[in-house]
């Protein structure tokens, strides 16, 4: 109750602090002026009082300001600013579209942007992606790919070679909070990680949030990876594609009714078994094996008056990985995948109050079906998701930005379920399990002046979690032997937990371009994904709290220096992090899959601690004809568990003590662009044996303490070129006959990439080889490191009309 | 049970085999210290046979002499049924008799031309009071270089095999799996263990198997079929290091229609099935990069190794088409 207490305070004297006098507010929202996508983050300045405010990822703005005269500023990077003179005399609603800086007279000389957001807002830790310039960016077998691009920031880590998987700040693969279009997507990865679920024809903004969470998000203690898919051009019916190496891609949209109503559709499949499928004999074993993923994005949305506006969307994908081999019978189908479906209601209350109603449903499942012969075996495992909440934004002046909400979801877990039979025998594997829980949270808070040098970011979350029945719970004995059954009724509390989650951010700014601003944050999460492999996978299952697994915890502390630099054209921050987590899962040593069915998955997890800092330098230019950061990252991650590596403190997986990223893209003309990325990385911890011995003739490893190997440090450089042809095209004018300059109706790029360009054989893993035999005194003991991937070119070729 | 997860290793297998390049390299291992290992057991019927050695550094030599260097001489070795506690003594290959030389190779798995050329050495005991018998738990204890080693393990009821036959394997001409049908008892943990040899001579007139060979998962037990009855198959196997013809070409893993095989069929501990289980998902994981690496459970307090109780049955199949 302290934490409330301080904050009713802190929230008391901030609104107090606004004087009694004749107020009008302008508002309304900010649209790109030629696809009608609204501009979330876009920029409204007030010249005459040095402030402003930004539209939320709806484009909505609202500034409450005395009555008076005011010079206001629109501006977005990447779009001509618009300046206007207002008298506020009455409260204004201002719609405005923002047109590109392309589509502009070339002799109308581009202001400077005036976008201070890095020194002047609370946040912290906070980035925000343009995904045309992630397109721009080298990619890997062509592949654009928003997560691989979020990797090359500070404080994020890969998770691996190749892999979209990412690490934040020493947190877990599930202590990310991924949204898509505010639905939660659980497995955002494609292939085993090679490739995310995220189709950049379909995204419109991507915002990385890796400390001082806000008190709107929660239920995860490392970051929040918010993705808006695009809305749908509601001027003109457009289509873009791709075709690359790995998949194709085509997004459809347009208006359904113009300025009111939009739909965009985007869809993309890997065509590897398409493509090989001719060249597979009819008569060949193998025939009908294969892999592919696709995915689908849909979307669309009707303003059904000024206050009121409907958003639904939803993403469908799958991974479908299949083996024949009729030469012994022997069949495998793996399919997994996500579904996303999210409606959300907008509505206006007034000028200076904004709803946002969101009603979703997510859905992750994970199958394994095998036969051969008179064997049938499957197991399957998920989680499904319906999920209402309701977010307020409050705009009462122009020093108090206040947003308020709840949320609520129910929660069904499919642990790893099995079926097994061989010819009429069906084995015994227990009745299905689904885990039943219900997670609900209320937040409040304020960004607000207190002075013109002091802003703060106060904000509470309650957040509350219940395990209900139907359950059985399995009581172990210290041999694992059940000694006790007790049965949960449906409905029925098996346990709960709730906890009060503070968010303080505080900025000082110390002049015109530069502040320290400062962070506290705690995170309770209730629900955590247990992996018995060294990555994740698809087989990793989700698990809730109950009443053997305490919810995870998490502190964060942050402080930063932020400064730009001429005109912002330089964006400069170096932040510090500490941070420690409770009641971290993971997998007991030795414990295997099969273990989890019949019985309950949480029986084979063990509970331990973990702490994280590090030094964060971020440097960015933002743009010109050059753009591009570097980001060094240095850190240590440590965990700590009673009943692995005997008790001892180990690195984590993620602990990586040097990250280096750097990312240039350079714009030569309209037609070529040219980019480059390097990364370096300590290598990554590694478990290796340290004695053998023999076991009837075998060698047995006993391995060394958890984590206290290293291998090689990673390092990588990727190019790319992209080229477009000129956008316009002469043509004969019918009625003057002359020819002239027109837009070009289709479009085109090429991208050309080159991974790994000097071709680093990064270490992936490391195994240890035994050839011959120990008694004919011809054994051979080596360790062995294996790279995956060389040098690789590709090419893509995408087009719009 | 043959069905399980291989999806990450075809992974492994597909990528390592279209993209992947692969390099010797070194790595620094912090010294280790040597403790003992035990590989020791009894069956129904048999003396207790003790195989005692050394671990060592993952990169220690690999020479003869360091091979026989392993073995753990002059030890004081126990093992008790509860009511006799008995002195093991060590006996080497040499002084074994010829006629005992098949039954230290089928407990030991060591063949008996490995067995004389190394002399290797064992701990057993010719006092008939500790020979295995059905439903009785031993103890066995071990002191030697300053450590003190203690284990338990049950000889448990045979539960022998209903039907035992040969089948091709899918459309592979004249090779296939041995088939057997398996009537497990209801309501207790059985933990089971398979080994099969083929005691025909290949056609260079040597035997096929020179002794006992465990397929890979050669230990499951009853969590998923307590009490039912149920058809299984396995698969050949081979042994570490074997250099046979038929195990690089197309017979590999597999019978061949005119083999008559042995099969061994034994209930065990199931804390021997996790240790046995561990060591061979050792074997198929090293170097899956998406495996975490676990120790292996031993049954062994205050060493290594596994201390196994068997209550073996026989049955012999001719395979025919």
């Amino acid at each position: 109750m302290k934490y409330f207490s301080y904050f009713l305070l802190l929230f008391l004297f901030g609104v107090s602090y606004a004087h009694a006098q004749e107020k009008y507010t302008l508002s309304g929202y900010l649209k790109d002026a030629k696809t009608g996508e609204s501009l979330f983050g876009a920029n409204i300045y007030v010249k005459d009082l040095l402030k402003g405010t930004t539209a939320n990822s709806y484009g909505f703005y609202s500034l409450t300001l005395d009555k008076g005269s005011y010079t206001v500023v629109y501006s977005f990077l990447g779009y001509q600013d618009q300046e206007f003179e207002i008298e506020l005399n009455k409260d204004l609603r201002k719609n405005l579209d923002l047109g590109l800086k392309e589509l502009v007279i070339k002799e109308v000389e581009i202001i400077a942007e005036r976008d201070d957001k890095n020194t002047s807002s609370t946040d912290m830790g906070k980035v925000e992606m343009n995904v045309e310039k992630i397109k721009k960016l080298p990619a890997f077998l062509g592949e654009v790919d928003v997560l691989k691009t979020i990797q090359l920031l500070p404080g994020v880590q890969s998770a691996g070679e190749g892999n979209s998987g990412f690490y934040v700040r020493g947190g877990g693969p599930d202590q990310n909070l991924i949204l898509l279009d505010e639905a939660v997507v659980y497995n955002a990865s494609h292939l085993f990680g090679f490739f995310s679920v995220f189709n950049a024809d379909a995204v419109k903004s991507i915002e990385l949030i890796k400390g001082g969470m806000p008190a709107n998000y929660g239920g995860r203690l490392a970051s929040v990876l918010n993705i808006n898919m695009n809305e749908g051009n509601n001027r003109s019916f457009h289509a873009d594609g791709g075709i690359g190496l790995i998949s194709s891609r085509l997004t459809l949209q347009g208006p359904i009714k113009k300025d009111t109503s939009s739909f965009i559709v985007s869809g993309r499949r890997t065509y590897i078994d398409v493509l090989m499928d001719p060249f597979i004999s009819k008569d060949s074993p193998f025939k009908g094996s294969g892999y592919h993923f696709y995915d689908l994005n849909a979307k669309i949305n009707y303003k059904i008056s000024d206050k009121d506006r409907i958003f639904a969307s939803g993403y469908f994908g799958r991974d479908v990985f299949t083996y024949n081999n009729t030469n012994s019978n022997f069949r495998i189908r793996i399919p997994w995948g996500n579904t996303t479906t999210a409606i959300r209601w907008n509505h206006l209350f007034s000028d200076k109050l904004f709803m946002n109603t969101t009603a979703l449903y997510s859905d992750y499942n994970f199958a394994f079906e095998a036969s051969q012969s008179q064997f049938d075996f499957k197991l399957f495992s998920g989680i499904r998701d319906a999920n209402l909440k309701v977010d307020m934004a409050y705009y009462p002046n122009l020093r108090h930005n206040i947003r308020f909400g709840t949320n609520y979801t129910y929660h069904i877990f499919t642990p790893n379920n099995a079926s097994a039979r061989s010819g009429d025998v069906e084995f015994d594997t227990g009745d299905i399990s689904r885990i039943h829980a219900h997670e609900s949270a209320v937040y409040i808070l304020d960004e607000f002046d207190v002075t013109d040098w002091l802003r703060i970011n106060a904000g509470l979350r309650g957040s509350y979690f219940a395990h209900v029945g139907p359950f059985e719970r399995y009581v172990k004995n210290e041999n694992f032997a059940t000694t006790d059954t007790i049965s949960y009724a449906n409905g029925k509390k098996v346990k709960d937990y709730s906890g009060l989650e503070p968010r303080v951010s505080m900025r000082f700014k110390l002049g015109l371009n530069s502040s320290i601003k400062t962070a506290f944050t705690q995170n309770y999460q209730y629900v955590h994904l247990a992996s018995l492999s060294a990555v994740s996978l698809p087989t990793d299952i989700w698990l809730p709290s109950s009443d053997r697994v305490k919810p995870q915890t998490g502190r964060q502390y942050n402080i930063g220096y932020f400064r730009n630099f001429k005109e912002n054209l330089w964006e400069a921050s170096a932040e510090v992090y500490y941070k420690d987590m409770d009641n971290l899962v993971e997998y007991r040593e030795g414990a295997v899959p099969e273990a989890d069915v019949g019985d309950n998955p949480d029986n084979q997890l063990v509970f331990g601690k973990g702490y994280s800092y590090g030094l964060e330098v971020f440097l960015k230019k933002r743009y010109g004809a050059t753009t591009g950061w570097v980001g060094y990252t240095w850190s240590k991650t440590s965990r700590k568990f009673d009943e692995i590596n005997n008790g001892l403190e180990f690195a984590a997986k993620y602990d990586r003590r040097h990250d280096l990223s750097v990312v240039i893209s350079h714009q030569l003309n309209d037609r070529w662009n040219f980019s480059g990325v390097f990364v370096y990385a300590t290598g990554n911890t590694i478990t290796l044996p340290v004695s053998r011995y023999f076991i009837e003739g075998q060698i047995v490893s006993e391995y060394g303490p958890r984590n206290s190997n290293r291998m090689a440090p990673y390092h990588r450089a990727d190019i790319s070129a992209t080229y477009t042809p000129g956008k316009r095209k002469k043509k004969v004018n019918p009625d003057t006959g002359e020819k002239e300059w027109v837009p070009r109706k289709f479009r085109s790029s090429w991208n050309f990439s080159i991974y790994n360009v000097y071709n680093r054989a990064n270490p992936y893993f490391i195994y240890f080889d035994n050839e011959g035999d120990l008694s004919q005194g011809t054994l051979d003991v080596s360790a062995k490191q294996v790279s995956l991937f060389p040098i690789l070119p590709s090419v893509t070729w995408n087009f719009s009309f | 049970m043959k069905i399980q997860l291989p999806f990450p290793l075809m992974l492994l297998l597909w990528v390592s085999i279209n993209t992947g390049c692969e390099k010797e390299i070194t790595v620094d291992l912090p010294e280790t210290t040597h403790k003992l290992v035990v590989e020791g057991s009894i069956e129904t019927g048999l003396p207790p046979i003790v195989i005692l050695t050394r671990s060592v550094g993952y990169f220690d030599p690999t020479d003869l002499a360091t091979f026989r260097n392993l073995f753990v001489h002059d030890a004081e070795v126990y093992v008790s049924n509860g009511t006799q506690n008995v002195l093991l003594q060590e006996v080497c290959a040499s002084q074994i008799p010829d006629s005992l030389l098949p039954i230290v190779t089928a407990v030991t798995g060591i063949s008996e031309e490995n067995l004389t050329a190394f002399d290797y050495c064992v701990y057993t005991t010719f006092n008939t009071s500790v020979w295995g018998e059905v439903g009785k738990t031993y103890t066995l204890t071990v002191d030697a270089e300053n450590q003190h080693l203690t284990s338990k393990t049950m000889i448990h009821d045979p539960i022998p095999l209903d039907s035992l036959w040969f089948e091709v394997y899918g459309n592979a001409d004249s090779l296939g799996l041995l088939w057997a049908i398996l009537d497990d008892p209801a309501g207790e943990h059985n933990a089971y263990r398979w080994w099969a040899q083929r005691i025909n001579r290949g056609p260079e007139g040597d035997p096929k198997d020179r002794t006992f060979v465990t397929p890979d998962n050669s230990v499951f037990d009853d969590q998923f079929f307590d009490g039912l009855e149920f058809e299984f198959a396995y698969d050949r196997g081979s042994t570490p290091d074997s250099e046979a013809d038929d195990d690089f070409n197309i017979e590999r893993g597999l019978f061949k229609t005119g083999d008559t095989v042995v099969v061994r069929f034994s209930t065990i501990d199931p804390a021997v099935m996790e240790f046995f289980r561990a060591v061979e998902t050792q074997q198929l994981s090293n170097g899956n990069p998406f495996a975490a690496p676990a120790p292996v459970p031993v049954n062994i307090e205050g060493g290594l190794g596994v201390w196994v109780g068997y209550s073996a049955v026989l049955d012999t199949v001719i395979c025919l088409e």
